[in-house]
């Protein structure tokens, strides 16, 4: 079993879960003040699976993530700046402006390739893990994905070779699915676990909201993948953020308040329950709170860095060009 | 130099790369086709067996398996079967290998090839048959090449295993018997350059694939009425080489196209584009266009060999322009 992680770590975990937070809350602001063309799928809800996996992992680790990519971006230490100057289509973006939001890559932060085709990640990454094995590297390949992933075919096919050439990776998707509502998977089986168990591959189910619980899971996991050779899907059990499928960009819980953490009193409208009992970065906050691993003070302070941080990304973000139109066809081969 | 078939070559350039290259890896079975070339890979697959992985039926995973590995360093080689099969993969094909260089912004490689046999092949029917080549030309990204003799295919694909973008490689199990002199040394024959396989001056033959050999066996026909054909070999659809293809058609001022595509937007309807753009004031006739009927391909035999181009189909389109 994973060891306790020290106060330390688990400080970084929160650090890294607002950093995520205040990232996306950016880009929120950015759909709304500026002429932008792009959509936004946040991770918002989902940091605490995001940073738990993201802090388990090493750099030589390849990962494969979806049009749901930012907070993972973040979370392996992509450059924020960066990061939201791709998702602005600015020269100094992470793909130089020609991928987006859906696509933010960072070679040097593990991730290979970023694709918004739903299954696309799952494909991807046994071809990473593929590599790792028959470079006899230690890293292995990580596929993230959402519920409704698990609809496409190329998931059982990449499952199955997966499980049949024994390839080392993760399989980690993220069960946001909420019922009655649209789009997620709308698999016969009801239980997601049942598809990876059918080929042979270890399955894990884990509460999505605690940082904690992740952390030993993912770092259990990944243990044996690293030991064995061989997947393992790991599924973070979680509820959806109301505004994850917005059409317009809102803050439909507000801009995170992280006092609501120990004055919870004050929660209140109409998402609230979504606040009180899912919100991963709340309820880490207050658990470390509960356990004095910290202060009240310290956690504002950190969130006022991880704020300042962010504001500086905006504003190198904001100063960099639009790429020249002259460069349009460029890169079309390597 | 040794005169080979065309599956020999093709095992030289493959066994030449296993050789030079560890991070090389083969996917696939079936890479010379069913037709009596198989056992030229046998030993090739036994000597390197660690590199050849044998996929299931799954050609999206396959694939993505091949992108993947690409993208982290290997040197991959995917056998998709036929052309038709190769659309189970479409989606990766064109959505991730052709896209992930630009839409990284140069970070990723994709260094794979995409193999597979197009074109018709005697009982192939509705399913089996597909000749992709123009599909997968109408995409940004990918490369796709269509050697016809030994000595080109050794040459070609070993510069496409070494290169670092994806390639789709539409093969022909017709070739595989071809002969011809091949060096036995590795050598590299750069991607997007045609080859003049026949000089003339009445009329341009420009083909790719399978009907190279017949636009060569019109031409032999053509001779005989006193026609002089040359025959253009464009080996690369994807990038086009432009200059030797508008070179041929100024020179004898008449055009025939000849692919196994289906006409509408097909392989020879970009080179009539590219005559009527670039040698326009050269040609002496209208262009004519050669390729399979508009049907999905029936089985029985008759029925096959009635919509597929033929030699006598071509010198009969080159004798109407020279007229």
């Amino acid at each position: 079993m994973a060891s306790q992680p020290t106060t330390a770590e688990r400080i970084s975990l929160l650090e890294r879960m607002l950093m995520m937070r205040r990232f996306e809350e950016e880009v929120l602001r950015v759909a709304q003040t500026h002429a932008y063309v792009g959509r936004q799928h946040l991770h918002i809800g989902h940091e605490a699976t995001g940073a738990a996996v993201a802090s388990v992992l090493t750099p030589e680790d390849l990962f494969h993530t979806t049009h749901r990519n930012h907070g993972y971006l973040i979370a392996r230490g992509a450059d924020p700046g960066r990061a939201l100057a791709e998702i602005m289509g600015r020269k100094d973006g992470l793909n130089g402006g020609r991928g987006g939001p859906w696509h933010l890559c960072d070679r040097e932060a593990g991730f290979q390739s970023t694709s918004a085709m739903v299954g696309g990640s799952v494909g991807l990454a046994i071809g990473a893990a593929f590599a790792m094995k028959k470079q006899k590297k230690k890293a292995i390949g990580v596929a993230h994905f959402g519920d409704g992933t698990l609809d496409e075919g190329i998931c059982f096919e990449a499952f199955n070779m997966a499980s049949i050439f024994e390839l080392p990776v993760l399989f980690l998707c993220e069960n946001n699915a909420k019922e009655g509502q649209r789009p997620s998977s709308m698999l016969a089986a009801k239980a997601l676990r049942d598809l990876p168990a059918a080929l042979q591959i270890e399955t894990v189910v884990v509460d999505g909201r605690d940082a904690d619980d992740v952390r030993a899971a993912a770092t259990d996991a990944v243990a044996r993948i690293r030991t064995t050779g061989k997947p393992v899907f790991l599924q973070a059990q979680l509820e959806r953020w109301p505004g994850s499928h917005q059409l317009k960009p809102e803050f439909p819980t507000g801009v995170t308040d992280l006092t609501l953490a120990w004055e919870e009193g004050r929660i209140e409208g109409k998402h609230a329950d979504w606040t009180r009992a899912h919100d991963g970065i709340r309820l880490y906050a207050k658990k470390l709170v509960a356990e004095k691993a910290t202060s009240k003070e310290e956690i504002l302070a950190l969130d006022r860095k991880v704020i300042a941080r962010i504001e500086a990304a905006r504003a190198f973000a904001e100063a960099s060009p639009f790429p020249a139109p002259s460069t349009a066809t460029d890169l079309a081969f390597a | 130099m040794t005169v080979k078939t065309y599956a020999e070559a093709v095992v030289d350039a493959l066994t030449g790369m296993l050789k030079a290259d560890p991070n090389f890896h083969i996917i696939g079975r079936g890479i010379l086709g069913h037709g009596g070339h198989e056992h030229h890979a046998h030993a090739l697959q036994h000597d390197f067996a660690d590199r050849f992985t044998d996929p299931p039926t799954s050609e999206g995973a396959t694939a993505s398996m091949g992108i993947g590995a690409a993208m982290a360093g290997c040197r991959m080689f995917v056998h998709l079967g036929t052309g038709s099969f190769s659309l189970e993969a479409f989606n990766q094909l064109i959505n991730e290998a052709g896209v992930a260089h630009s839409m990284s912004g140069g970070q990723v490689r994709v260094p794979v090839i995409f193999h597979m046999y197009h074109g018709l092949r005697g009982g192939g029917s509705g399913q089996h048959s597909l000749s992709p080549q123009a599909m997968f030309a109408n995409n940004a990204g990918l490369k796709v090449m269509q050697p016809t003799c030994p000595r080109d295919v050794k040459g070609m694909l070993r510069a496409a295993i070494k290169g670092n973008t994806p390639v789709i490689w539409v093969d022909h199990a017709a070739l595989l018997g071809q002969k011809g002199e091949v060096p036995d040394e590795d050598y590299e024959i750069p991607l997007g350059k045609a080859d003049v396989k026949r000089e003339g001056k009445d009329v341009s033959i420009v083909a790719s694939s399978r009907a190279v050999l017949w636009s060569l066996a019109a031409a032999d026909l053509l001779a005989k009425d006193g026609i002089s054909a040359e025959v253009v070999d464009i080996r690369s659809v994807v990038p086009l080489d432009e200059d030797t293809i508008t070179a041929s058609i100024r020179k004898t001022g008449r055009l025939v196209t000849v692919d196994e595509s289906i006409q509408m937007c097909s392989v020879g309807s970009e080179i009539a584009a590219l005559a009527a753009e670039k040698a326009q004031a050269q040609l002496k006739a209208p262009v004519a266009r050669i390729a399979r009927a508009a049907v999905p391909v029936p089985f029985s035999p008759p029925l096959e060999k009635a919509i597929s181009p033929k030699p006598e189909m071509i010198a009969a389109a080159a004798k109407r322009l020279v007229g």
